[in-house]
């Protein structure tokens, strides 16, 4: 009995080192590959860090209001005469700890109801399943807007949350799927053969095997939920407490008049390069897992 | 099933010598239908086309090099006559089907070799157009049973339609009354199955049309991949029944590739054994089943179970069969699974040996019959 | 027909749940605005010296429904105003029916989101081809980032990149309006000429929008179809490669149909970028200026003609999947 527990830690662990080879071989043999891994760092290094680079109130120079880029700011200055740069920085913070909160709520939610869905089926399968398509079918931004005339949620966290509340649908979709087609390879039923707990046979079988999944559409969901909350503050329609991309599109955009003249294009620019280069980052990582765990996908 | 009880009780060489002692008449009558059948369908012909496969080898390309899946098979294919090739998963037989048509899938290609088929020259040179317009009128090609041969959102008569078209056939109309007479011939109502998707059709049925749309163009070579695979016992031998009919009523050179030696025994007038992508022995069927030389034969043969007698009389072969990666470089491809080894094996691959019609590739064999003769001597 | 029928059924009792979702989320807003705007409506009218009863039928005239009873009863009056497409007033534009301005606004939606969708799903399905049989090659591999990218990227960040290049630096298309508004609208040239200029820039986004999607889900699902035993089978009964080609296009499109609901939704909900962007006043305009200007009961009708109209193209799209895949025809579905 010890012996085999031995054996499938040991097997556990190879497994865990052969993975650990093949990211490393999918991901140099695309260097894009690596460059969306990098991006995604600098990123979460600008969240994590970036507000303790600048003082609490950014430095404002009246003398140079929409001044145009140059050395000591590489993307202007905006209308009160404050770094471009800087805002774009400090500002990463709250698009990343909303994306945060968003994700993990969407993970637990949507493998929760997923599974529950997946692993049940019949009555309680078709309810909740009636539920996420009607989520998925609800037109997302027109709801937020409407929900913004009752509840200002302009905190990182609550607007997560929101998003979260949102946003699970697509991965509860993912892993009910996966689980029914574990099923129906006999999986579970041979764990139960097995003697196994549903506690095990979910937590130890079918986790493991769906996490690629779920940390995709994850990936997916945050994604959605970066656009989402920095269009809703573009939009304008929450109070801009907050220093945020979002607002910083909307004042150039509308403050600004980025769209007729020239003066505010940088400000504009700015958090538009960040939002794409997050998205680079993003896709060529999803391109990157899409290869690991899906190895159909191999090309020879 | 209905078949006779003293028929039960007959041994696999049994049954082959009853079915060859048909076989023996019916290849007269076959002679005489196939000028009947120039003289009224295809006056352009000369007769069923014969085909010789010369030192043939395709390669797949992977990670670890190209490894090749077929290594210099010669083969004949003497006009008029049903020649099955029988192998394991991974022993290459598909591949070489798919070679008569010079259509192996990339990453696969063919490294040498040639595929003369008469009135088509050498296939293995033909691009383009010209290979186009040989499949489906020169050559005719039966998917597997399991597949779906046939675009899920076009009737069959519509495809037929386009094959018609691809081919210039200008009598469209000849084309589907053609159609509706094979279908008819194969015991199915012509004109709904050209009606029908393919959805609507069983597996048994969705076989018959796959004949019917490799025959339907006049082709007199045709190629079987696996023609009854999946399909049930009573299907399994209708489809047989009909693809013997049809050959002897066309005038046909058929080719035909199973993992079944009872198929082979069935209906094939020859026969060619394939291992690790080699042709280890072929000859004439009743007698290379009657009396096996190559191990791997014998060894296939004594893993069927009898209807009757001890079930532990059939012997699985031991080990496995090699795969792309593991078909060793050198030597016999068979030796690991061999009993009747010698070092030589070892190193050499052993020569195709003709004795007659009948060729076998094996140094034990060889050995063997060495000795005999000497002995004679 | 009877499958058909099934279906449509189906459709149209999801698409009433979810309308009847909207409408009672519109309610509960509608009654949970702080400081009850409705009840300080009726008060204020009462002081003018207006009758309870008259302004009760005043307040409700605006609202769509009546101001008293209790809240079961007014959602019931609000759902039976629904029926009878009565949205009430708008709160903004005095004297103006929710329903009138909808349907004006409606039209700079529909046009452009489906002249948009349909240049991007033609294009779109063309290089999604292209990228899935050169799907080894480099220009495969541009192919495709390029379509994960402008699929991945939000309608605004287009929609601004392109008004940067176009508005701003070249000042080639006007950034708000529907035409020039010195023209007399008609059927002339001139004022037509004007109605396309000012559509291009939402057209060229909701196009560049969608195109990504198109690409990737053509790509994908050609190389699956490629893989198919029947394309082998028609390769190797010599068909010809034009009509190979029609036979890998149709099957590859087929799933494409169920994207194509989705992806109509997805614009509708895009709207509100973009005509905020190039202030076009389609749908999406409407409902942010309701939002801003806490026009309520617009708000309200915007959101559920939003929603009516994903309603409509998932069934549209449902009808043309049915039409066109014999098998789900005949009630056996494709997997």
């Amino acid at each position: 009995m010890t012996a085999q527990v031995i054996a499938g830690g040991d097997a556990r662990a190879t497994l865990r080192r052969n993975f650990r080879r093949g990211v490393w071989r999918v991901l140099r043999r695309k260097p894009s590959r690596m460059v969306g891994v990098v991006i995604l760092g600098v990123f979460t290094f600008m969240g994590v860090f970036g507000p303790m680079l600048y003082p609490e109130r950014l430095p404002r120079d009246d003398n140079a209001l929409y001044a145009a880029p140059s050395w000591a700011h590489p993307f202007g200055t905006d209308f009160e005469g404050t770094d471009v740069l800087a805002l774009v920085i400090t500002g990463a913070r709250y698009v990343l700890l909303t994306a945060l909160v968003t994700a993990v709520i969407t993970v637990a939610l949507g493998t929760a109801v997923g599974l529950f869905a997946g692993f049940r089926r019949g009555r309680w399968d078709a309810v909740l399943m009636r539920i996420t398509d009607m989520k998925l079918t609800i037109p997302a931004l027109p709801l937020l807007l409407v929900l913004s005339t009752v509840w200002k949620f302009t905190s990182a966290i609550e607007m997560g949350l929101v998003l979260g509340l949102l946003g699970w649908g697509g991965v509860a979709r993912a892993v009910r799927a996966q689980t029914l087609s574990l099923r129906e390879r006999g999986f579970v039923e041979a764990a139960r053969g097995l003697g196994l707990s549903t506690r095990h046979i979910i937590g130890r079988e079918l986790l493991p095997s769906m996490a690629p999944f779920i940390a995709m559409n994850t990936l997916i969901a945050v994604t959605g939920a970066v656009y989402a909350q920095v269009g809703l503050f573009f939009l304008g329609v929450l109070p801009f407490d907050a220093n945020n991309w979002g607002v910083m599109l909307n004042l150039a955009v509308f403050g600004g008049g980025a769209l007729t003249t020239t003066t505010a294009l940088p400000y504009m620019l700015a958090p538009l390069l960040a939002i794409l280069l997050l998205t680079l980052g993003i896709v060529l990582v999803v391109d990157a897992m899409d290869e690991i765990f899906n190895p159909r996908l191999r090309e020879e | 099933m209905f078949v006779p009880a003293e028929k039960v009780s007959m041994t696999l060489g049994e049954r082959l010598s009853a079915a060859v002692g048909v076989r023996g008449d019916r290849s007269v009558e076959a002679a005489r239908n196939t000028g009947a059948a120039e003289g009224t369908r295809d006056a352009r012909r000369s007769g069923p086309p014969g085909v010789r496969i010369r030192d043939l080898s395709v390669v797949y390309r992977t990670a670890a090099g190209e490894l090749p899946a077929v290594s210099g098979i010669d083969l004949d294919l003497p006009p008029g006559t049903i020649t099955g090739v029988v192998g394991e998963s991974g022993s290459g037989k598909s591949t070489l089907a798919l070679s008569l048509l010079n259509a192996v899938q990339p990453p696969g290609r063919i490294r040498s070799g040639s595929v003369e088929i008469d009135g088509l020259g050498d296939v293995t040179r033909l691009r383009g157009e010209n290979l186009r317009k040989a499949r489906g009128r020169h050559i005719g090609y039966v998917f597997q049973a399991a597949q779906n041969s046939l675009n899920p959102l076009k009737t069959v008569g519509k495809q037929l339609l386009d094959l018609g078209r691809s081919h210039e056939i200008r009598d469209l109309r000849g084309l589907v009354r053609d159609a509706k007479d094979l279908l008819g011939r194969m015991g199915m109502d012509g004109a709904r199955v050209l009606d029908s998707h393919q959805h609507e059709l069983s597996g048994g049925m969705r076989q018959r049309v796959g004949i019917m749309f490799a025959l339907v163009l006049n082709a007199h070579l045709v190629v079987l991949d696996e023609p009854t695979t999946a399909l049930d016992m009573i299907t399994q031998a209708t489809i047989l029944r009909i693809v013997r009919e049809v050959h002897e009523e066309r005038g046909l050179t058929t080719f035909i590739i199973t993992h079944d030696l009872g198929v082979v025994a069935e209906i094939a007038d020859r026969l060619a054994i394939m291992y690790g992508g080699r042709v280890v022995e072929q000859g004439p069927t009743t007698e290379v089943l009657g009396a096996p030389r190559h191990p791997y034969t014998q060894g296939l043969i004594r893993a069927i179970p009898r209807l009757v007698g001890d079930l532990g009389e059939a012997r699985a072969l031991p080990g496995r069969p090699p795969t792309l990666g593991t078909v060793p470089s050198r030597g016999c491809v068979f030796r690991e699974r061999c009993d009747l080894r010698m070092d030589v094996c070892e190193t050499e691959e052993p020569p195709a040996v003709p004795y007659g019609e009948w060729i076998v590739a094996c140094h034990a064999v060889a050995a063997r019959d060495a000795e005999t003769r000497e002995e004679k001597e | 027909m009877t499958v058909i029928a099934r279906r449509l059924a189906g459709h149209l009792a999801r698409g009433f749940a979810m309308i009847l979702v909207v409408t009672t989320i519109s309610f509960v807003i509608i009654r949970s605005i702080p400081g009850d705007p409705m009840r300080a409506r009726y008060e204020k009218l009462v002081e003018q010296g207006m009758s309870p009863d008259q302004a009760e039928r005043a307040t409700a005239a605006l609202y769509g429904f009546m101001p008293k009873g209790t809240l079961w009863e007014q959602y019931a009056d609000y759902m039976r105003g629904l029926l009878h497409l009565d949205l009430g007033q708008s709160l903004s534009v005095p004297g103006a029916e929710v329903t009138t301005l909808l349907a004006s606004a409606a039209t700079w939606t529909i046009l452009p989101v489906l002249v948009g969708t349909l240049l991007s799903f033609a294009v779109g399905i063309i290089m999604g081809v292209y990228a899935a049989i050169k799907r080894s090659s480099k220009l495969g591999d541009v192919l495709a980032v390029s379509g994960s990218l402008l699929h991945g990227l939000p309608q605004y960040v287009l929609a601004l990149l392109l008004s940067a290049v176009f508005t701003t630096l070249l000042p080639i298309f006007p950034t708000g309006g529907t035409a020039d508004v010195t023209l007399e609208p008609g059927l002339n040239a001139a004022y037509i000429g004007s109605l396309i200029q000012y559509a291009t820039m939402p057209v060229l986004t909701y196009a560049l929008a969608g195109y990504g999607g198109w690409i990737l889900a053509m790509k994908s699902s050609v190389v699956t179809v490629l893989g198919d035993d029947f394309i082998m089978a028609a390769e190797l009964r010599g068909l010809k490669r034009g009509l190979i080609f029609r036979y890998v296009a149709r099957n590859a499109i087929l799933p494409l149909f169920t994207i194509l609901a989705l992806s109509l939704g997805l614009l509708f909900g895009g709207a509100i970028f973009i005509e905020r962007i190039f202030t076009y006043p389609g749908l999406g305009l409407l409902l942010l200026n309701s939002i801003t200007d806490r026009d309520y009961t617009l708000m309200g009708g915007a959101f559920l003609l939003i929603t009516v109209a994903i309603v409509i193209a998932n069934i549209v799209a449902d009808m043309l999947y049915t039409a066109i895949d014999p098998r789900v025809r005949s009630g056996q579905e494709a997997s």
